[in-house]
């Protein structure tokens, strides 16, 4: 093993040989003896008055165990929690509809689950849902956003006499009056439909209850394990001691597996209890595609006001975005958009006004990037429309509307997702521009390949864009580290993992502290009963506010470590060394003692532990940022275009990232290449399609594209290291950055490579069709 | 999903309208018919199997309602389908208007399709639509070749 320091080193990854050697367990490796299996009736129909279900014929085919629909649930039938409330805006809106375990009057979305077959096995629990006659009324749907907002649209939610969910309205100066003062305005319309995120592990639920220990253990693929165990103890009228939630190991995240309650996971653990058998639930593809969230669908008409230098005057806003058919997850994705729409720019007016819209449509929460790629995918465009106009350079333009390094912390006077102020921590905006525009060679590409290639007849295009992540956000979360006798360091901390690298990264932050390998440092995370305050994976915030705590818990137990080191070593605390899992002598490494000797010393079994002091090496610690900071990045992209088939083929992707000070070069390296692969995903291949009545039309991998190996280059990277003022590490967030600019480089690259065809790109995503039926646009219809 | 079109058919539209109001005909012009039967003076129930792509036998519970009768030169029919693959239901007008020694039949239907047959279908509906209707109506003409001849 490297010897450490190891913050910042590239470690492979601690888990790696857990994961690749198929030992580490994903929930659906849960066996348990007696174990059942759920499946879910789901409604065909995208919006439809239920009138009743028999599921008689079900309950009386041998093998089925229990048939359950929202009749049968009795008091535990109630609506899901609303996760995050609207901030402390003045003048919002906010109209709350969460999801229901099952439909009991109205089916809102196509895919919502209607009844629940518990059986011997899966097979017979899918072949029992044929069994079920459902007597629904079909109602006229409501999918798109304009629409939706008519009088005498069909309304998913009667109670609120519209489709309006929200209604925001952000403002920082005075843009009326200002932009009388621009030299141009560049007003466009912006379309971004959904996605999927696409995880290769789907969801999926294991309940047992323990009849004689009266515990319930929930295997669950969610990323905040505490929130779950919390809620569900609650909903069960059970002691939170009494529910653990464990989130093993979990095949990608990305955003819908936040504790959103979902009726299955409600429901897996309810039935576990009522038949006092282990009970399983694992989502297939095609149910994931209706059953777990979704983003992004928006429509924006925005208005960039520009002096005749490029200087930006300022950015007026109107969007509606789409929230599906529940909004459990309040504002976050679309405050995120009105928010990351500033980007590292000096935006001195600003006038933003969104509405969320409710639609028969699967339910919107955050998907990698939640809304943040909208409102840089609307900035960059009109920049890069503005550029032209001005016949000022594209690389210019972003450098002229920079927020300077001298300028932090930077405020722009409107509220984050987080309640808090938007506050950009820290950053240097022009650095990270100049080395993206560098390893990409802009100006020779510009200057002599491009029209080089052109005159061979290639249409090559370069794409250069800048975004801000809004990343690590309260409230908090904690670790607690144990030494013990052995020399094993224990950490355990809340947060759960679905890929991220904290078993490595958060063991790298208290090896250093601690003084020894970081392969002595074994990570527990996602088990409630290890560790059972936080919230959970989410806004990249895993390293910065996670591994804040495991190093203020380090630090705590290095105190504890030399508070009874000194007086067996005879020196004042101050003149000891921690180092290769010992505490020595300052000079004298001969002199010393090891942590776990230590830590056996700590908890004596006669004599006594000194009152005021605690026995062991352990301690717990907690943080909690004062608000979320401000990670940014230069994406570029070199694209090839052919105009006959209009397929794309990416040359180059450069990233130029500062996620503050970096962990391990290695881990951040790999979640932007994640991220680009998924924003190249959501630029050219990934749209959910639905129709007019709410049926999705792509529902399946043979249908919905995912980029492929072949389709995602290798990424360049390079970063730029501004730590953050807020926090020990000085770490900012990485997980999203990948996918959060991408739409917006692809489209300026690939509009760069059709220069002169007068085709304008104000559409996210496209395809190889999309773009081809633009291009026949542009160029008159003509093929 | 709209599947509209128009097929030359030997005999008048009176002999035509009668064909089309036989459940027995209208059984063996159907393709992927497994039974059908009138329930009603203007109501045909069935039952009606098809394969599309990757689902390959969606059956699907078959109601036919006519309205707007206009003998002989049109009507109406209310299809509602519906089976453990999704449903489909809609309206399509027929309409039959004799031309030389002939009649052509003039169809248009407009179908709402849900469910499995939708999300994993999708890219092969129109396609297969387009062809039982043509197989469809290469039988009727069949038929009525067989009957007229």
């Amino acid at each position: 093993m490297t010897a450490g320091p190891y913050f910042g080193m590239r470690i492979p990854r601690l888990e790696d040989a857990q994961l690749l050697t198929g030992r580490a367990r994903f929930v659906d490796d849960v066996d348990l003896p007696g174990l059942l299996h759920v499946a879910f009736l789901r409604s065909d129909e995208a919006h439809g008055r239920l009138r009743g279900i028999d599921a008689g014929a079900a309950r009386a085919r041998p093998g089925v165990v229990a048939v359950y629909t929202a009749l049968d649930l009795g008091d535990y039938w109630r609506p899901g929690p609303l996760l995050v409330p609207p901030p402390p805006i003045p003048g919002l809106v906010f109209h709350t509809a969460t999801q229901v375990p099952l439909v009991r009057d109205k089916v809102r979305h196509a895919g919502e689950p209607l009844a629940m077959v518990v059986a011997e096995s899966r097979y017979l629990a899918e072949d029992a849902l044929e069994d079920i006659a459902v007597d629904l009324e079909p109602l006229p749907a409501v999918t798109e956003l304009e629409a939706a907002l008519e009088p005498g649209a069909p309304l998913v939610h009667e109670q609120f006499g519209t489709n309006l969910a929200a209604h925001v309205h952000q403002v920082k100066g005075d843009y009326a009056s200002a932009r009388s003062k621009a030299h141009a305005l560049i007003a466009r319309r912006f379309h971004y439909d959904r996605g999927a995120a696409a995880a290769l592990e789907n969801r999926g639920v294991v309940a047992q209850w323990d009849v004689r220990a009266e515990e319930l253990t929930i295997w669950d693929t969610t990323q905040a394990p505490i929130p779950i165990r919390n809620g569900m103890a609650e909903l069960l009228g059970l002691r939170e001691s009494q529910v653990r939630v464990i989130a093993p190991f979990i095949g990608g995240g990305f955003g819908p597996k936040i504790m959103m309650f979902y009726p299955e996971e409600v429901l897996v653990p309810w039935a576990a209890i009522r038949l006092g058998r282990p009970v399983k639930w694992i989502e297939d593809r095609r149910e994931n595609f209706y059953a777990t969230t979704q983003e992004r669908s928006q429509i924006h008409d925005a208005e960039l006001a520009v002096a005749r230098d490029g200087t930006i005057i300022g950015v007026k806003d109107r969007f509606l975005h789409d929230t599906g058919a529940y909004d459990p997850y309040g504002l976050t994705v679309p405050i995120n958009t009105q928010c990351t729409l500033l980007g590292p720019y000096v935006v001195p007016h600003y006038d933003s006004e969104f509405t969320a819209v409710f639609t028969n449509k699967p339910i919107v929460t955050p998907v990698r990037g939640a809304g943040r790629q909208h409102g840089v995918f609307v900035m960059e465009r009109l920049l890069d429309l503005a550029a032209r106009e001005l016949e000022i350079d594209r690389v210019e333009i972003r450098r002229r509307n920079y927020i300077q390094p001298d300028q932090f912390p930077y405020d722009h006077q409107i509220l984050f997702q987080d309640f808090r102020p938007l506050i950009y921590d820290s950053g240097d905006y022009p650095a990270a521009l100049d080395k993206a525009v560098e390893l990409i060679g802009y100006e020779r590409f510009v200057g002599v390949e491009q029209p080089r290639l052109r005159r061979e007849g290639k249409h090559v295009g370069v794409g250069v864009v800048s975004y801000i992540e809004g990343t690590g956000v309260g409230p908090y979360e904690g670790a607690r580290v144990t030494v013990e006798p052995s020399g094993t360091v224990r950490l355990a901390t809340g947060v759960g993992t679905q890929g991220q690298g904290h078993f490595t990264t958060f063991a790298q932050v208290v090896a250093d502290v601690l003084g020894v390998e970081v392969g002595q440092v074994r990570v527990s995370t996602g088990d409630t009963r290890e560790f059972n305050w936080g919230t959970g994976t989410f806004a990249s915030r895993g390293a910065v506010v996670a591994g804040s705590a495991c190093h203020a818990a380090a630090v705590k137990v290095r105190e504890k470590v030399l508070g009874l080191a000194a007086p067996l070593l005879g020196v004042a605390p101050n003149d000891l060394v921690l180092a290769g899992g010992r505490v020595h002598r300052r000079g004298s490494p001969d002199q010393g003692i090891t942590l776990g000797e230590l830590a056996r010393k700590a908890n004596p079994l006669r004599g006594a532990v000194t009152p005021g002091t605690e026995p062991g090496l352990e301690a717990t610690a907690y943080f909690g940022p004062d608000r979320g900071n401000a990670a940014s990045g230069v994406h570029a992209m070199v694209v090839e275009v052919d105009p006959e088939t209009a397929a794309v083929a990416i040359k180059r992707y450069v990233v130029v990232h500062d996620c503050g000070t970096v962990i391990n070069p290695m881990v951040v390296e790999a979640q932007v290449q994640g991220g680009v692969a998924h924003g190249i995903g959501n630029a050219f291949y990934e749209q959910l399609i639905f129709d007019a009545n709410g049926q999705l039309q792509n529902a399946s991998f043979m249908d919905y594209l995912l980029p492929t190996a072949l389709d995602v280059p290798t990424v360049e990277m390079a970063h730029v290291v501004s730590p953050s003022p807020l926090n020990p590490l000085g770490a900012k967030g990485v997980g999203e950055a990948g996918a959060i600019p991408t739409g917006a480089a692809f489209a300026q690259a690939v509009e760069d490579a059709l220069a002169g065809t007068g085709i304008e790109i104000t559409e996210m995503p496209l395809s190889p069709g999309r773009l081809f039926e633009l291009l026949q646009a542009a160029q008159g219809g003509v093929g | 999903m709209i599947v509209e079109g128009s097929y030359p058919l030997p005999g008048s539209p009176d002999v035509i309208w009668d064909l089309l109001m036989d459940p027995d005909v209208l059984a063996k012009v159907m393709p992927g018919t497994k039974a059908l039967s009138r329930t009603a003076p203007d109501r045909y129930e069935g039952t009606m199997g098809v394969g599309i792509g990757p689902i390959t036998a969606a059956e699907f519970e078959l109601t036919i309602t006519l309205t707007d009768l206009q003998r002989p030169a049109s009507y109406t029919m209310q299809i509602d389908g519906k089976g453990r693959f999704g449903f489909t239901r809609g309206t399509a007008n027929v309409e039959l208007a004799s031309e030389g020694v002939g009649t052509v039949m003039r169809y248009r239907a407009d179908l709402q399709v849900g469910g499995k047959i939708a999300g994993l279908g999708q890219r092969l509906l129109d396609s297969v639509s387009r062809m039982l209707t043509r197989q469809g109506l290469d039988a009727l003409n069949r038929e009525l070749t067989a009957r007229l001849t």
